[in-house]
């Protein structure tokens, strides 16, 4: 599904060079849910940027869904996000001024359905986060739990195949967090891959594989059992 | 994808009210400094006659004295003499001639119940109705017969028969002018020809509707007085025959061609006519003789003064400060919107998606600035007219500049647009949707 190779990513300014990336592999398979874990700084943000179609990386290759995206143009690139990626954010990220409705319509206006078509997926998308009788409200009359819930409504509405989250129970409370989290497991139970950056441990482990970064470079964890195993240095 | 982004925009009008309603007024308000002006400008430059207005001209001859001239420039005077004028009419140029000169006369009401007055008129023949296509609402013009005979007959304006005679046909009945019974031929139907194009030589040329006609040859055999502007290189002698026969100048002429190929054979004829006259001692200057056509004529004569074209300029120069605010508006207001814009090329648009719909935004921004700025342009033009008589006739919006005001409005804001959306669509989406 996701496979980066030798990655790199350089942030240049006139005075100073930052590798926040550097030599980065990995490997998502289909229908994985990973974690990614790592310091403040490690490079964690970058990756999910990169791996969705946000930022251009330095060098190295990046294949999603079989598709090498080094060199594609915005439009491209675009298209790419819009057909198979979802993304959950930690601010929710809806637009304040449109209705639930209106707000998970956003990629499926770019996608290019047609009406009929949207509706039902806007209709089903928010009846899978239990929010369908809410359509008409605007993002401000629900709670942060219930936003977060229309986050993932809009990112599941083009049935991407990868869905990339960014610390999605970061502004929620426990009760709210377990919600979402038991969401995103039944999402990913349904055939959805997903890629989560996290702080949470406790989160970390409840998924089957752990990404763990550190100044750049990534150190792979796998559950096994009730314990997670570095693989990377046997890699 | 056009009407979704024209409805993001009609939202978005709504989403910073104070922003909105100072774009939409700095917009407004250069929108109607432009329209207003550019509107009296448009009706003052309007070709009167735009289907024979290339097969219309007026000959102009250099009558003037060899004291003082200099070869190549042209003449200063827009009028011809008496004698060339007549000359004119008998020459068989043309399919339509006519030669004129603005008139007033007295004029004694047969409705006992209103005074005598004097009416401002002119004295053409009788194809000057056909050459400016005078409309009638009774009657016709005279005949050919007339004009021969300088018979006292006369077509009244349609607001003056109707104040002289009431609301009924008039044709057969007599009114009184200069103290002379003149038998009503014709009315008029209501006619404004902006600019007044057959007669730039004295008067507005945007000023009151001819009130009467009467024959040239009737009015010159009463001796009426030209009322308007004349032209002596030398002391006449006295009496209104020394007039006729000076070289003083005074009326003017007009040819109407078959077609606007003709021209090259009526100036052939006016070159061979000014030779003529030179032959017999007169046109010492050996000046050039030109044929204006309509369009021609009004440029000639600087129907549109130089005044006119600078208001307008600097009424778009105001229009251009309005814009630089409204970029500055519209740079304020894209820019709170990153955060949007940063979703948005999450979940999949591209920055040209992006360009599309922040430039329908400012479209739609244009649109409502233009109503509201054509709203204020019809009453700038209200006031002009209030405030000034000579305006009074050119200060009305057509449906041309109605839909000029919306273009202009629309293409202004899409252009202060321009920049504020450019940087719409550099905003880094990794950035912002961290920063939310």
């Amino acid at each position: 599904m996701l496979r980066m190779t030798n990655l790199s990513k350089v942030y240049r300014t006139h005075m100073i060079e930052t590798h926040a990336l550097r030599g980065f592999e990995i490997d998502v398979r289909q229908g994985e849910f990973v974690t990614v874990t790592g310091p403040s700084g490690s490079g964690k943000t970058s990756f999910l940027n990169i791996a969705g179609l946000l930022e251009e990386f330095s060098a190295g290759e990046y294949v999603l869904d079989g598709v090498n995206v080094k060199g594609l143009d915005d439009n491209a690139r675009s298209k790419l996000r819009n057909e198979k990626l979802g993304f959950i954010f930690q601010g929710f990220n809806l637009i304040p001024d449109l209705n639930l409705f209106d707000n998970v319509d956003v990629p499926l206006r770019y996608r290019g359905f047609n009406a009929a078509e949207r509706k039902k997926r806007i209709e089903d998308a928010l009846a899978k986060v239990g929010l369908a009788s809410r359509m008409k409200h605007y993002p401000a009359e629900l709670s942060g739990g219930q936003q977060q819930r229309v986050a993932i409504a809009r990112a599941l509405a083009g049935s991407p195949k990868l869905l990339l989250a960014d610390e999605p129970t970061g502004n929620l409370d426990s009760q709210m967090a377990r919600g979402v989290m038991e969401l995103l497991e039944e999402i990913n139970a349904a055939g959805t891959t997903i890629l989560m950056v996290t702080h949470d441990p406790e989160l970390a482990v409840r998924t089957s594989r752990n990404v763990h970064i550190v100044d750049g470079q990534v150190s792979d964890l796998v559950r096994r059992g009730a314990t997670l195993v570095d693989t990377s240095a046997t890699a | 994808m056009f009407s979704y982004y024209f409805k993001l925009g009609v939202r978005s009008l709504r989403r910073n009210p104070v922003l909105t309603a100072l774009m939409v007024l700095t917009l407004a308000v250069g929108v109607a400094a432009s329209v207003s002006t550019l509107t009296i400008l448009h009706m003052m430059s309007n070709d009167p006659l735009p289907n024979k207005s290339d097969r219309l001209f007026v000959p102009l001859l250099d009558a003037g004295p060899l004291e003082g001239y200099t070869p190549g420039e042209k003449p200063d005077d827009i009028q011809m003499t008496y004698q060339d004028a007549q000359n004119m009419l008998k020459s068989g140029q043309g399919v339509h001639r006519t030669v004129l000169y603005n008139i007033a006369m007295s004029a004694e009401p047969p409705r006992r119940e209103i005074p005598p007055q004097m009416l401002s008129g002119l004295a053409p023949t009788r194809d000057f109705f056909a050459m400016f296509d005078v409309p009638f609402l009774y009657g016709q013009p005279w005949s050919a017969q007339d004009d021969a005979r300088a018979a006292d007959v006369v077509v009244l304006s349609r607001k003056i028969a109707e104040k002289m005679f009431g609301n009924v046909n008039p044709v057969g009945q007599r009114l009184t002018l200069k103290g002379v019974p003149f038998t009503v031929v014709g009315v008029a139907d209501t006619w404004k020809m902006l600019p007044r194009v057959y007669q730039l030589a004295g008067g507005s040329h945007y000023g009151q509707d001819e009130e009467f006609f009467v024959p040239l040859s009737s009015a010159i055999r009463h001796e009426t007085e030209h009322h308007g502007g004349m032209s002596c290189s030398q002391d006449i002698g006295p009496g209104f025959s020394a007039r006729l026969a000076s070289e003083c100048t005074w009326v003017t002429a007009w040819f109407e061609t078959a077609s606007s190929r003709d021209r090259a054979d009526l100036q052939a004829w006016l070159d061979n006519y000014a030779d003529d006259q030179r032959k017999l001692g007169r046109m010492k200057r050996k000046a050039a003789n030109h044929l204006y056509n309509v369009t021609e004529w009004m440029e000639y004569t600087k129907v549109v003064g130089t005044d006119s074209k600078l208001q307008t300029w600097l009424a778009f120069g105001f229009l251009a400060l309005c814009l630089v605010n409204t970029i500055g508006l519209l740079l304020a207001k894209f820019s709170a919107r990153a955060s949007e814009i940063g979703v948005r090329r999450a979940l999949g648009a591209s920055r040209s998606e992006i360009f599309l719909q922040f430039l329908i935004e400012t479209g739609v921004v244009g649109l409502v600035g233009g109503t509201l700025g054509l709203l204020l342009a019809f009453g700038a033009l209200a006031l002009i007219r209030m405030s000034n008589g000579t305006m009074r006739a050119v200060a009305h919006m057509d449906w041309q500049m109605l839909g000029l005001t919306f273009l202009l409005s629309i293409g202004a804001a899409i252009v202060a647009g321009l920049l504020p959306t450019w940087r719409a669509c550099q905003v880094t989406p990794a950035i912002q949707l961290k920063s939310q």
